[in-house]
Order: C-alpha cells, then structure tokens, then sequence
C-alpha cells in the first residue's frame, strides 16, 4: 500500500482544516454511505474508531459512477488517504440517490407493453386524478388551472386488453381466453416492446388468471424467438388497489432495469479501485437491498429516508425512543416521527407523481427551505416563501449565480448568519452588497423597512412556518413534543435549529456535527433488508370460536410462507445461505370496519393455534391504545388484517459513533476563530466564531455565537446555549 | 417576476414549456404581460390597427389607424361595428335548430332537443372564421356577452396610457 508521506503534526500546521487525527492512518475505514443528490454528490466514511469524514462533489447524470469517485476523493483528502487504499478496507456500502426517480420524471424508461382486462386499457393513462396535483404545494393545488396529467409510462397504444374477470371475492367469473393473449403479445413485440407487463383486476385477491396470463405470454414469446422480460403484478406487488398495483408494477418494468445498469456502473468502478463490498441500495421501507434485487422500484426515494434511519440509530445509542427527525434542505422541510423506536410506514405512498404500492417511511414535507425565493405578493404586500428555490445556485448574494430574486440564504448572509467567505468551505464567494442592495429593492423599501428588518421578517417568518409545521405534525398525531428529541440535520439544518424549535418544548435539540452528511450516514446504519408485502383479507368477531382463529392463522401463516420465499430468494442471490437470515413477520391489522389500519410487527414467529390469533390481537390491541387513546379501542367491532408483511435481515457492520473523551466545559482557545457582526431581536451583536472540527467533547458554548464548518453552519443566538457530548452532538438549549 | 417577449408569444401560440406555464399560473401575475400580450397579438395580425383589447382567439377591439375610432375587428381585417355594438348582430349566422344539424357535431341522441336549445354559430362574413357560438333556448335575443370598461382597465388594473379615441 502506498500512503502519502508526511507526519500528521506537519500537516496539520500546514493545513489547519484538516482533521486532527490525521496520522492515524492504521485505523481501517470500514463504511461508507452515498447519497447522490441532484446537485450534489454526498460521501460519508466511518473509521472502526467512529471518525468520520464527509465528502462532497457535483453530481453527474452521465456518470454517477465519476461522481462517486470525486466525492470520495474530497472526503478522504480530510484523512490524507487515498481511494485505491481506502476502498479495499471497506466492509460495506450503501448507495442511495435520485438516479431512478429522474429517469422516471423525464420519462427516459424502456418501451413497456401492458396487458389488462379488456376494456380497462385506458385506466393506466387516465390515472387517479389526485395525480394531477401530486408534489404540489397547497396554493396550487386549490388552483385547478395549474393540475395536469403527466405523459403516462405506458401509451395507450402499447395496451392490450384481454378477456378475463375475476370478481372481489377472487371468484374467475369469465375464464381468461387465451387466444387473444398470445395476440396481445404478437401486437406488443411488433410494437417493439421491450418489456411486458401483466396486471389483471383483483389479481391480490386470486392469482390464477394473471399467473396463467403470465405463462402464455412467456410461452408465446418463446415460440416467436423472442426475449423479453415478462412481469405479472402477483409476482412483484400483489396488493390491493388497481391503480398502485399496476403504476408500481409497469414502473418495476420502466424504470428498474436502466437503473440496475447505473448501480452495476458504480459497482464496477468499485471493484477497479479495489473494493471488495457488495453495494447495496436504500430502499423506500428503510432498509437496504442489493443492487441485484429482483425489485429495484422500491428504490426510487431513497435520499431522505437515510436520516430517519440515521435517527434511530444515534435515538438507540442516547436512550430516546421518540424522536422528530427534521431535514431542511435547499428547497424543502421533511419531517419524520419515530416512536417507542419505531418509525411509521406507508403502504400506498405517492412519488414521482404516481400512486404506488410501495412500503414508503413515512414522512411529512413542507415546499420551504434555505434557498427558498422571497417575494412580495404585489398585491396584499405580504412576505411570500417560495414555493421555487434557487437550489445550488445559493441566492443573489452569488454574483454568478444569474439570479435577481431575493433567496433565504441572501437574508442569512446580510445578518450575518453566514460567512461569506466560507460558503462550501469557501468554494464559493458571496457578495454581500449585492445581497443587501436586492433585499432594499425588492422586500426592504417596498415594505418601509431597514434592510436588516426586512431580512429578520423573511428569517422570522421561515422560522415560525417551519416551527408551526413541526408542532402540528406532532400535536396532530397525538403526541406531545416535551416527550420528544427534535434531531436537526441537512445542510442548512444546523443554521435554522433554533428557529424553529424555539417555544415547541422538545425534551432535548440534537444537532450531529456531521448534519450535512447525515443522509449518507444513516443510509450506511440502514439494516440489509428485504421487505415484501401481500393483501389478505381477514376478518374475526371479537370472540370468535378457536376454530375460526385456527382458520384465520392458516391463512396468514400461508401468506407469511409465500413471502418468505421470495424474501429468501433474494438473500441466496447474494450469496447467504437461507439460515444466516432472520425472518421478522409483521401484519396489518383494523378494527373491523374502520379505515385506517396499523402495522405490528408479530408477537408470533408462527401463526397456528387460537393463542396465537389472541396474541396477535392483543398486540394490535396495545399498539392502537398508544397510537391513539386506550378509551379508542373497540374490540366488539371485531379485528381484520388486511395485509401480510415479512421482512428479513443478515447481520451486517453498521458505522460506530465516536467517542470521545470529556475534555471539561472549556472549548480550546484554538477553536475561537474570531467574532462575526450578527443581527437577531432589532440589533446587532457580536457572535463568537467557532471551528466545529477543533471543539471537543464537553465543550459549552453561550450564544451568541457560530459555529462554523467547511459544509455547515451551527448558529446559537443570545438565549441559546449548546454543549457537544462524546458523540459528537450538539445539545442546544434555551437559557431561561 | 418577469417573462421575455418570446415566452409570451410561445404562451399565445400554445407552445410554451410546461415548467414556465405552470410558474405563470402559479405566480401572481407579471405586471408587463399585457403589453407584451398585445405585442404579441399584435406580430400576429396583418393589420396596421393598433390592437386594444382582444375579445377572442381571432376578434378584437382595435383603434382604426386612419380615424382613431374603435370597433370590433376580425383577424382578416373585416370590420363589424363600434365597440360599443354587439358585434353579433353584423355577423353571419348559423342556427343549428333541426335533429339533421345537431348530428353534424354530435352523435345521436347525445344531442340537445331543439325545441329546447339550439346552436347559434357567429362566423365573418368576410373569412368564415367562427367567432362564437350561443347554445341559449330557440327564443332568447342575441346574447351581448360584455361591455368592457376599457378605460378602467388600463388606467386601474393594467396602469397603461388608454389609446387615443376619436
């Protein structure tokens, strides 16, 4: 192996931003987490001691693979290591990034053929009409000019249908005709067609008739000498709702390929640089699955999940079990809520602006972020936010950005917030004046304001937009925030944390000094796990007879059995054997009748007997109790389960967290890197300037103060105070 | 919020992207767009008049270049009346009112009874080009669909000089 020469304490004269800890180089580097943005290319790499370093880099839609590479290079550099070294040491990797939902929102998919039920060949096109508002904000939504149906994946000229009914209760009423499948097939292949699709109305309910479909196709496709993958709804998402099932199943065969072709690139870059991992992809149930997996749709949004996951884990290693996980980006405000450990999960999210049956982490978003636009609305002169960003391109304040309106970051910079000579660790210059003079023009003499209150009232009113949200994603599900950790990550997190978390009354504000790598290092704590759901639909009085419980165990137990094929299947083509795997049952369960149904994971391993059937109802019966309210539950409804989930897992590394030893109260005199002019409350003060990396562990800081990295800004106003723990985390808290 | 000539004209014709669109709909609106929309308009027509007030795809209100005197103009240049007219009234007219008419444009028994409702079709008598069309009962008078305040308009909503009238 070839290192660079030079001792760490020579380095460190010559480049103060380089981590202390340089020379350590004996020190393995065991994970790395990528999170693959729009703009930019995040890498995260964790040391078997718990340091870590955080690189960045521009993304490339050509190339992701390049990116990679170039993201990994800038992290290391912090380390003094180089990729060829540094790769082969790694134990494990997880990739999460847009890649697939781009294509699929260009719509740069393979040619797919549809087979449905005659008759129905227009419903993949007309779409639920709640597609033509998905993503918007509620301003737009309200306003019926602005919805639209987007191209559909599959033309209505690419759909077949066949003859063939299966009623709801899974009856075959109309036998399917077979003759007209192998024409549908005939049509589709001259279509050019490079992928077909099957999915017939209640297949969840029965199967035959797709599965039967499924074989002729292949069939047909054979004796006409041709290749295609064919994919049949049951096999991939045999759930429940026509529209989900089928956008989810057509997008597994538009999109899930080209992407696989992108993750193999990655790979395969990985293995000439040495690397020895397999990679592995966060999916939208939060854990991760090989780039190999037999269904890759469900890697479509992967980026923000990683937090939620980082969440937990940092959650498990304090001791908190509920959490509100906030990110705030250049754009958007996501928030999470993770209780009794545990976060949520939604089976029929929508992305992409499609309904799917996928199961999605649940998580909540609001059109605000750092780079949101500021305006005046010309009419009631009120501050209006967003709902577009100047996204990379930071605000006016950066003269090259082509921009004249007014951004959130270009009020930070005029208060001080921000150091305009450190922006991306001074990659970027901002000019000041230039901030000031827009922020006088378009807010500041329209409104008859200095130019500092007028940037105040944008920062105030983000703030309270932001904390209001927070709070009413808490209060509105019951909870109580005093009993919740509020963690703050993303880039621009760190600068907008006491904003928005001030007066809600959180337990404790976690600020991790490495917010903006915190994607990509939850996407490295994320489990190796394959999740498959399935429809069933069961349904018991509240004292049924042990017969009927037996009954209704059998069935679940059946789904269970089928799932776990598939989940086994998986791991095998990773190379596990199937007893390295840990199979975790789950289930959906309501009181009958009701709408909204609850996921348990089951007090069961197996489901047999009527003591298991009560099991399962007493733990849906303590989960509704907490969700809701104990004087909520209604068992005389009787219980249905109305899906069947199994997840498995194999043991992999996940990222230590640091550990550092108390170094007393007092932050070193080295990490003081002057004072910075701040305006906050009508006035300016002077705030301490600190450099995150040279704080250490038991460091207490008074506000004002910021606290400044290359790719963050911490920023603790007067009334705030924060301590660093052993970990690596700020505490922040209001002085009372 | 500011939108270049090109754009507008990309809006007129029906070809602008969606992303800018959908920022024009959602957005309060640019206070230069009707002049630049007139401009647009304007680059459209073969006539020398100076556009006032568009009424419809191919029907304006216009400022005659020789009197000053506004009337109701087609696209191809024929003139119907004062603006203050209800131009319909000096317009060709086709009163779909039989079963055999209503077939024409819509499929049978998809169509209004006429002894209910009929189609009235304004067309120029000069170019043919169908202005509007009425769907009131047989007996309804010619509908005058509205007297727009032009000179409130531009002097209260659009803060433009009104063109001069004679």
């Amino acid at each position: 192996m070839v290192r660079r020469p030079g001792s760490g304490a020579e380095a460190e004269k010559k480049q103060p931003n380089v981590e202390e800890t340089v020379g350590h180089q004996d020190i393995p580097v065991q994970v790395m987490g990528i999170d693959a943005g729009g703009t930019m290319t995040d890498t995260f790499f964790v040391r078997a001691d718990g340091r870590f370093v955080v690189g960045k880099a521009q993304s490339n839609p050509g190339d992701e693979s390049l990116a990679i590479y170039n993201s990994s290079v800038d992290a290391l550099a912090h380390w003094r290591r180089e990729v060829d070294d540094v790769y082969p040491e790694l134990v494990t990797c997880v990739y999460s990034g847009t890649a697939m939902l781009n294509r699929i929102l260009m719509r740069k998919g393979l040619n797919v053929g549809l087979i449905c039920n005659k008759g129905f060949e227009q419903l993949h096109s007309m779409g639920r009409a709640l597609q033509s508002y998905l993503g918007y904000a509620l301003e737009d939504r309200i306003h019926l000019n602005t919805h639209r149906y987007d191209e559909p994946l599959v033309p209505v000229s690419r759909t077949r249908g066949v003859t063939e009914r299966t009623d709801v209760q899974g009856k075959v009423v109309i036998p399917l005709r077979e003759d007209e499948v192998r024409q549908a097939v005939r049509d589709l292949v001259a279509l050019e067609s490079q992928a077909i699709v099957i999915c017939l109305l209640q297949s969840h309910k029965n199967a035959s008739s797709e599965q039967h479909a499924r074989d002729i196709v292949k069939d047909e496709l054979e004796a006409m000498g041709v290749s295609l993958p064919v994919f049949a709804s049951v096999d991939y998402y045999p759930s429940r709702k026509e529209s989900h099932r089928m956008n989810t199943t057509i997008l597994e065969a538009y999109g899930a390929e080209p992407s696989r072709q992108t993750l193999k690139k990655v790979s395969d870059r990985f293995k000439k640089h040495g690397g020895k991992f397999d990679l592995r992809v966060m999916a939208t149930h939060g854990g991760t699955i090989s780039w190999k997996a037999k269904e890759l749709a469900r890697t479509i949004v992967s980026g923000p999940i990683g937090g939620v996951i980082g969440s937990k884990l940092l959650g498990e290693a304090l001791g908190d079990e509920n959490i509100a996980c906030s990110d705030i980006g250049g754009t958007s405000f996501d928030v999470a809520l993770i209780t009794k450990g545990s976060f949520a999960i939604k089976s029929d999210p929508d992305m992409a602006r499609l309904v799917l049956s996928l199961p999605l982490v649940a998580m909540d978003s609001v059109g605000a972020g750092a780079g949101s636009f500021v305006r005046l609305d010309p009419y009631s002169k009120s501050i209006k936010l967003g709902p577009d960003s100047a996204g990379y391109r930071v605000g006016t304040c950066w003269a090259d950005s082509g921009l004249d309106t007014v951004s959130v970051s270009d009020c930070h910079v005029v208060l001080g917030y921000l150091n305009p000579n450190n922006f991306l660790g001074g990659a970027i210059k901002l000019d000041v004046e230039r901030a000031r003079r827009h922020i006088k023009e378009q807010i500041a003499d329209p409104l008859g304001l200095s130019v500092e209150d007028a940037a105040a009232g944008v920062i105030e009113l983000l703030d309270l937009t932001l904390s209001e949200y927070l709070r009413a994603n808490i209060s509105a599900k019951g909870y109580n925030p005093a009993d919740f950790t509020c963690f703050s990550y993303g880039g621009a997190g760190p600068v907008h944390t006491y904003g928005y978390t001030e007066g809600v009354g959180f337990k404790d504000v976690v600020v991790p000094a490495w917010a903006a790598g915190f994607s990509a290092f939850g996407c490295a704590c994320a489990d190796f796990e394959y999740r498959y759901d399935k429809s069933v639909d069961l349904g018991l009085p509240q004292f049924a007879g042990d017969d009927q419980k037996a009954a209704a165990c059998a069935t679940l137990q059946e789904a269970w059995g089928d799932l776990a094929v598939k989940v086994i299947d998986e791991f095998v083509n990773n190379g596990f054997k199937p007893e390295d795997v840990l199979l975790i049952p789950g289930y959906k369960m309501q009181y009958m009748g009701q709408l909204n149904d609850l996921e348990i994971t089951s007090p069961v391993t197996t489901a047999a007997t009527a003591a298991d059937w009560d099991k399962i109802v007493e733990a849906f019966e303590t989960t509704y109790g907490r969700v809701y309210a104990s004087s909520a539950r209604s068992p005389e409804l009787g219980f249905s389960i109305t899906g069947a989930i199994l997840r498995g897992t194999v043991a992999t590394q996940k990222p230590v967290l640091p550990e550092d030893p108390d170094a007393g109260p007092v932050p070193p005199e080295s990490a003081r890197l002057g004072s910075r002019p701040f305006y906050r409350h009508k006035r300016w003060v002077d705030a301490t300037v600190w450099k995150m990396e040279a704080l250490k562990a038991g460091n207490h800081i008074v506000g004002p103060a910021i606290i400044e990295s290359d790719a963050t800004t911490f920023v603790v106003p007067d009334g705030f105070e924060t301590t660093i723990d052993k970990h690596r985390l700020f505490h922040l808290k209001e002085v009372k | 919020m500011s939108y270049t000539n090109e754009q507008v004209a990309h809006l007129v014709e029906g070809t602008l992207d969606w992303e800018t669109t959908f920022r024009m709909l959602s957005m309060p609106k640019d206070t230069s767009r009707f002049a630049q929309y007139l401009d647009a308009l304007q680059a459209k027509v073969t006539f020398t008049d100076k556009i006032v007030l568009p009424l419809g795809p191919h029907l304006y209100i216009v400022q005659k270049a020789d009197t000053k005197k506004w009337v109701t103009q087609c696209d191809c240049g024929h003139v119907f009346a004062d603006y203050r007219e209800n131009w319909k009234l000096h317009a060709a007219v086709y009163v779909r009112d039989t079963e055999e008419a209503m077939v024409e444009v819509y499929p049978k028994l998809m169509a209004p009874d006429t002894q209910w409702q009929v189609y009235r079709e304004y067309y120029c008598p000069t170019c043919g080009a169908m202005h509007d069309v009425e769907a009131p009962t047989p007996w309804y008078p010619v509908v005058h669909d509205f007297e727009p305040d032009i000179e409130a308009f531009y002097r209260d909503w659009v803060n433009l000089p009104v063109p001069e009238r004679a």
